[in-house]
């Protein structure tokens, strides 16, 4: 995360490369793997709880443990639910669960990086020092603290996740925003009398816009990956949720009946290897140490 | 610059994030919980009102927040964590008890993870666009994308249930007794006492979790390796090395390796980060007596003191390694020598 940081705060020109980008993606077959693989994720997480053919919480004790079979797809857990079903149901949980972490963390990131880059003085100093503050936390252990201090469902996993998240984000900005409050436009924004909210959100902002877009696509998988964990320690939604990484945890009880755990790790794996491959394809682009 | 006077810069920048973590992890213990003694004490304990008092007394629950922060301080500095709900004992002596074998995987995996880590981002930067290139990326990317519960799991019941290569969970096979403690870690206290069988069968049963933790890392430390290698191989000095006419194989070992590395050593205290995030995981997995499996018992019996102790010592040693880190820079950057 922080190499890339770093690296992303560096590079400038972005419309120019914007363009190749497209096409510099698409001729990778990693990136395209990650995209159909992602896409059908998404698909899945959109309409997949309407082609499940069971329902996910039906309990059906004489079914219970099967291996798979042509009933049951990826077999039965130790209550007798469909896995299959679960898998399916459970894409509506994980997926936008991370997609959320992202989109808030990035979003409140942005603007606590931004007032601090235009800002400056004590704020920046203050809001800065915040920041590494949280940083100084491996990320999944602070989550865990503060979804435990909440008390464990999913809007407090979701929330903690946030509270972790947003300082990287908010440090690139600053990094962008010191970077281009210093340009002539902006310069000239201010000589005709427009406010500061008025600078830093019609003409600062919107030339940050990209580098934060580009650290969100290499940091989602990442972002699933710590939610499946909390989920994992029983600091997610609630043990009966079909949720992939609650799935696994109590599949590990029932280690034989490898379809309980293999199924809903696999969805995890397969997921954020799809999001990190497209994301690899964008750092290669964007990390100006790996040019030629 | 002479080190002590470097290692005393350092220092200084260390005190106020240890500060800062305490604040953090107070602010987390006392003040979001709706009700820090709901949160704090046994179901038992809450129908007794002298035990609350006692509790409200101890911490300070009835003075103002930075009172409180003080005596919180006070006790922390006293290795006072509070009581775990679960185990009923100290917070202290439950991590004393549990450290050893957590520092024990913890090493061996950052070893394996630096090992592989190192070996294919080289091999993948020499080899550039090859199909090694390729596949080593593809590694790294598993490596980062994979849940580590998966990976154990996958790990036990194809290395150890099916082809029988590695030992399952535990620190040590039924059969044998720990070595008398020195350390707490089984390898070095076997081998002091002398006892060779305990020795394999402790590595045995070392090999698998910190294989688990160290596909991580090593995802990781071969991504950056390969870019840094690739970085420091465009640049003139190399260039001059190899139109002196010095075989390939010289100038990357002596001229370029020397300073790609320098990146690849603040990724490994980054990545031991990591590590203890991911034994959190792969403990309870491995049935692993260490802090992960302690944390991840006392996350899902919602045993909070127990998770904010552990929480604030894993960060403490999270900072710690990354002060050794900077101070390593001293020794492997030459410039902040002569700065």
């Amino acid at each position: 995360m922080t190499s890339s940081t770093i690296s992303l705060t560096r590079a400038s020109g972005w419309r120019d490369r914007l363009g190749d980008t497209r096409r510099t993606l698409l001729r990778n077959p990693l990136v395209l793997i990650g995209l159909v693989v992602a896409g059908i994720w998404l698909v899945i997480g959109l309409v997949g709880y309407r082609i499940a053919p069971n329902d996910p919480l039906q309990q059906d004790v004489r079914a219970r443990l099967q291996p798979p079979s042509e009933s049951f797809r990826f077999g039965t857990d130790e209550l007798g639910r469909d896995v299959f079903s679960r898998v399916l149901h459970g894409a509506r949980i994980t997926i936008p669960a991370g997609i959320a972490v992202i989109i808030i963390g990035s979003t409140l990131g942005t603007l606590i990086g931004a007032l601090a880059g235009y800002l400056g003085g004590l704020w920046d100093e203050i809001l800065m020092r915040l920041s590494e503050l949280f940083m100084a936390f491996p990320t999944i252990i602070l989550a865990m603290a503060i979804t435990a201090a909440l008390g464990p469902d999913i809007r407090n996993a979701i929330l903690a996740l946030v509270i972790v998240w947003w300082p990287s984000y908010a440090r690139l900005i600053r990094g962008l925003v010191l970077e281009i409050k210093t340009k002539e436009y902006v310069e000239g924004a201010r000589m005709v009398g427009a406010t500061d909210a008025y600078i830093l959100f019609r003409t600062v902002l919107p030339n940050c816009v990209s580098p934060a877009i580009v650290l969100a696509t290499l940091d989602i998988g990442n972002a699933i990956l710590t939610f499946a964990g909390l989920s994992f320690l029983g600091l997610g939604p609630d043990p009966s949720s079909p949720e992939w990484g609650r799935m696994v945890s109590i599949g590990i009880d029932f280690f034989d009946q490898w379809w309980m755990w293999l199924y809903p790790g696999l969805s995890i794996a397969s997921l954020v290897l799809a999001f990190n491959f497209i994301g690899d394809g964008l750092r290669d682009i964007f990390d100006p140490r790996t040019k030629k | 610059m002479p080190f002590y006077l470097y290692f005393l810069r350092r220092l200084l920048f260390v005190i106020p994030t240890l500060l800062g973590i305490t604040l953090v992890a107070f602010i987390i213990a006392r003040a979001v919980p709706a009700d820090p003694i709901n949160a704090n004490l046994p179901q038992s304990a809450l129908n007794d009102e002298r035990i609350i008092a006692a509790f409200r007394q101890k911490w300070g629950l009835d003075k103002p927040p930075h009172e409180q922060y003080l005596t919180y301080m006070a006790n922390l500095l006293q290795g006072d964590m509070g009581v775990s709900i679960k185990t009923r004992k100290p917070i202290l002596d439950d991590i004393r008890q549990f450290l050893p074998a957590t520092i024990e995987l913890a090493t061996f995996g950052i070893v394996l993870g630096v090992l592989m880590g190192v070996g294919f981002g080289v091999v993948s930067a020499v080899w550039r666009n090859s199909l090694v290139d390729y596949f080593v990326r593809v590694f790294a990317l598993v490596g980062v994308s994979f849940p580590v519960f998966l990976l154990a799991l996958l790990g036990l019941s194809v290395l150890y249930a099916q082809l029988g290569l590695v030992a399952g969970p535990g620190r040590l096979s039924i059969t044998l007794r720990p070595p008398p403690t020195v350390t707490g870690l089984f390898t070095i206290d076997s081998l002091l006492a002398g006892q060779w069988r305990t020795f394999s069968d402790a590595i045995s049963h070392l090999i698998l979790p910190s294989l688990v933790l160290g596909s991580y890392v090593s995802g990781v430390i071969a991504r950056i390796t390969r870019s840094s290698l690739l970085e420091v191989m465009g640049m003139d000095y190399v260039r001059t090395a190899r139109a002196k006419g010095l075989r390939e194989r010289v100038v990357i070992r002596k001229h370029a390796l020397a300073n790609a590395l320098i990146p690849v050593v603040t990724v490994i205290g980054l990545s031991y980060g990591s590590l203890l995030s991911g034994a959190v995981l792969t403990e309870s997995i491995f049935a692993w007596p260490g802090i992960g499996r302690y944390m991840f018992r006392a996350s899902t019996s919602q045993d909070f003191p127990a998770i904010m102790g552990v929480s604030l010592l894993i960060a403490a040693i999270y900072v710690g390694v990354n002060f050794v880190v900077d101070l390593l820079y001293y020794f492997l950057d030459p410039r902040i020598r002569l700065a």
